[in-house]
């Protein structure tokens, strides 16, 4: 039972990151206010578009990788990415003078948390 | 021997003012500028080194005046009782037996470009905002001055007071753009509350178009959450007076600044919706129909003298005749406008809370009080509110459309063209077009010292004329073509306190010219002339002229008995569009299409992201079928 609410947890987190990196990719106007950023222009569009949207399908694909598959290896990308985004909000906060996006920070603690029981529970099989 | 420093500042003011306006006037005549001209000879009148003549108010109680500016949203030239409605507006009546009402002002026929000028004094062309974003075509943007929002090249009169030591609020609706740059908050008002959008409901945080997801509201540059119960007009005045209330009282701060208060109304944009107590009292007043309201209107302002006697009146085509509607046709379409004058009503009532709010805090016979409208009435309704179509986009949305409870909380409500064309008679067209209909709006100030009570006004006057004359009455210089350290656009408009005080009864010379574009729709005015051309749907394109005073119903076309005139207005139009960097319109636009297209586009990026995240998961799903 525990098994299959973690599955429809990360499939659910899973669909949302795929979708926001299609959103990256085809409606960037539409997305960048969620991040406090502005569109940019010439390169920096390019960059935004490209890392965001990167960013966002290999974390959702990665944790789909890994429920379809069943190798609990597939979520330890996705668990570094999220993981290290965390650090990084926390870093900027307190070395570049950042605000500290609790916002953002808090579902990103929660669904690695998730990732590292479902790598934990939904072994190799 | 304050007045005395007061007064010496401000000689002071006037001979800088004088050289300013020069500069002005000679950069002017290099770049080909809208016709500073007369900047210069107004500056040069030994009038204006007299203060006791511009700041009668100054004057008299020995402080700068507080200033309020109202902005009704797509309200008509007759809306209003002192132009002339059926509509009870006592106190916009009061105001205007006060004041001074202008019978001859025209804005832009529609709303973020009407907003851009009457804030900046700036052509809207040149100010960034040629025309509202949501109908501005992808080929328009490549252009820097076309992006719909306000242009970081014009500073607000906001900036201009608050650097002037003014307190500066706005609590209404902004649309001159919402990124964090863009909004009030960083334009020069110290508090804000402010609905960045086209419109919104008037009762929830909702959207009225599927172009937005959510009604953006924004308070002091974040994001605004409303409270439950919210009616708009009632929200806006409560903020307004918190807002003035907060500086208010403290006698024995060093700076007891004045204020500038900005409160531009949602009503009555769509959706048009009214407390039930407002709408109870014009149930039965438009039973007789939108031909009988635009005659009763007519002879009203004539009676009132807005309009010359026996003013002719074009009756827009297609126009149906209420009589031969059915009884359930004309019971919904009256109640419709019942419930578009409830909510004149219900503005006029909650100015009066203001007002009173004033009075108590003895601050009225100090605040000088702008009331004005952005453009004229809105007439993209349906023409048949009981008709399957008129509900579909509402439902889509959520909304009703049932007749009971037309107007209240979930009901989408507008009014049609035909009543449209009775919110502004006798004129000509509505909203969007180049028509008297779009462009004459009522104008009333009051408040200052010097002016004749209850007068008329009939000289031509324009929107980038209210930021002038504002910081005329407040004692602000006019930037020049620097301010903050960057280029600015210099301000075109004129200071009309000449005007109010009776010195002079015209404020552009008879040579000058005012020009305008909005997607075609095009116009120029020069003394009592205007010539015209309306695009379709219901224009034909075509350019004609008229005297707009003897016949502000734009009836006569006098393109074949004053063909020089006629001819020498086009040429002059031509060279507004060149100095405005108006641009070509795309292939095939219209700015209904364009607004489809773009709620359409909005709507195909979903469905692209849907089908797109369809596809990603489809082998996912077939993988885990055939674990």
């Amino acid at each position: 039972m525990l098994n299959k609410i973690i599955t429809t947890l990360v499939v659910l987190a899973a669909i949302l990151f795929i979708v926001n990196g299609l959103r990256w990719l085809v409606d960037p106007a539409g997305i960048v206010d969620m991040f406090g950023l502005e569109l940019a222009s010439g390169v920096g569009l390019s960059s935004q578009v490209g890392d965001m949207s990167a960013f966002f399908l290999t974390l959702g694909i990665c944790m789909l990788m890994g429920v379809v598959a069943a190798e609990h290896l597939w979520f330890y990308p996705a668990m570094l990415l999220l993981g290290l985004t965390t650090v990084g909000r926390i870093l900027a906060w307190l070395v570049h003078d950042a605000a500290l996006a609790a916002h953002l920070i808090a579902p990103e603690v929660i669904i690695t948390l998730i990732l590292w029981i479902a790598s934990r529970r939904l072994r190799d099989n | 021997m304050r007045m005395s420093l007061i007064s010496k500042w401000f000689r002071m003011f006037s001979v800088a003012a004088l050289f300013c306006c020069q500069s002005v006037q000679l950069q002017a005549q290099s770049q080909g500028t809208e016709a500073v001209e007369s900047d210069a000879i107004e500056a040069a009148s030994p009038d204006f080194l007299q203060p006791e003549l511009l700041k009668p108010e100054q004057n008299r109680s020995d402080k700068r005046p507080n200033i309020l500016l109202i902005l009704a949203d797509d309200m008509g030239y007759t809306d209003i009782a002192p132009y002339g409605s059926e509509v009870s507006t006592p106190n916009l009546q009061t105001l205007a037996e006060r004041g001074v009402r202008f019978t001859n002002y025209h804005t832009a026929a529609n709303c973020a470009p009407a907003r851009a000028m009457l804030l900046t004094g700036v052509s809207n062309h040149l100010a960034g905002v040629p025309n509202i974003p949501e109908m501005l075509a992808p080929e328009q943007k490549e252009q820097d001055n076309y992006q719909g929002v306000l242009g970081d090249n014009v500073v607000t009169v906001a900036t201009l007071l608050e650097d002037a030591g003014y307190h500066t609020y706005m609590a209404g609706k902004w649309h001159l753009g919402m990124t964090p740059d863009k909004l009030p908050s960083h334009r020069g008002f110290e508090r804000t509350v402010a609905m960045a959008d086209s419109g919104a409901d008037h009762w929830e945080q909702r959207p009225y178009i599927p172009l937005y997801d959510k009604a953006n509201w924004f308070a002091d540059g974040e994001e605004h959450t409303l409270p439950e119960d919210f009616y708009s007009s009632t929200y806006l005045v409560d903020k307004t007076i918190e807002f003035i209330g907060s500086n208010l009282g403290d006698e024995q701060s060093a700076e007891n600044k004045p204020f500038f208060a900005y409160l531009p109304f949602m009503a009555v944009h769509i959706p048009v919706q009214a407390p039930q107590e407002y709408i109870d009292r014009y149930m039965g007043t438009y039973d007789a129909g939108w031909d009988a309201l635009r005659e009763q209107r007519a002879i009203s302002a004539s009676e009132i003298g807005i309009i010359p006697p026996d003013t002719a009146m074009n009756r827009m085509p297609d126009t149906e005749d209420w009589n031969e509607l059915s009884d359930e046709r004309r019971l919904f379409e009256a109640k419709r406008m019942a419930v578009y004058a409830a909510m004149i009503e219900a503005m006029d009532a909650e100015l009066g809370r203001l007002f009173d709010f004033l009075k108590q805090r003895g601050e009225f016979d100090n605040t000088i009080i702008i009331f004005t409208s952005d453009n004229g009435s809105e007439a993209s309704g349906p023409r048949d509110g009981t008709s399957f179509a008129a509900s579909f986009g509402p439902s889509r949305l959520g909304y009703e459309l049932d007749y009971d409870t037309l107007g209240l909380k979930g009901s989408y409500n507008s009014i049609n063209p035909y009543f449209a064309s009775a919110s502004v008679s006798p004129l000509a067209y509505f909203k969007f077009y180049a028509g008297e209909g779009g462009m004459r709006v009522p104008l009333i100030m009051a408040g200052m010292d010097g002016v004749q009570e209850g007068s008329l006004n009939q000289s031509f006057t324009w929107a980038t004329d209210i930021t002038p004359t504002i910081l005329s009455l407040a004692g602000v210089e006019k930037p020049g073509l620097r301010y903050a350290g960057r280029p600015v656009e210099a301000m075109t408009g004129k200071d009309l306190t000449p005007l109010l005080i009776g010195e002079i009864d015209r404020i552009r010379a008879k040579h000058e010219t005012v020009g305008y574009e909005l997607t075609g729709h095009a116009a120029l005015f020069q003394g009592d002339y205007k010539i015209v051309a309306n695009q379709a749907p219901l224009g034909d394109g075509e350019w004609r002229l008229f005297n707009i005073v003897s016949d502000p119903g734009e009836t006569r076309d006098l393109r074949s008995t004053m063909p020089r005139q006629f001819q020498k207005m086009l040429s002059e139009y031509e060279q507004f569009k060149l100095d405005n960097r108006v641009a070509s319109l795309p292939q095939g636009y219209t700015q209904v299409k364009q607004l489809f297209s773009n709620v359409l586009q909005k709507s195909a990026s979903n469905f692209i992201i849907l089908i797109l995240t369809l596809m990603v998961l489809m082998p996912f799903y077939v993988a885990w079928r055939m674990r």
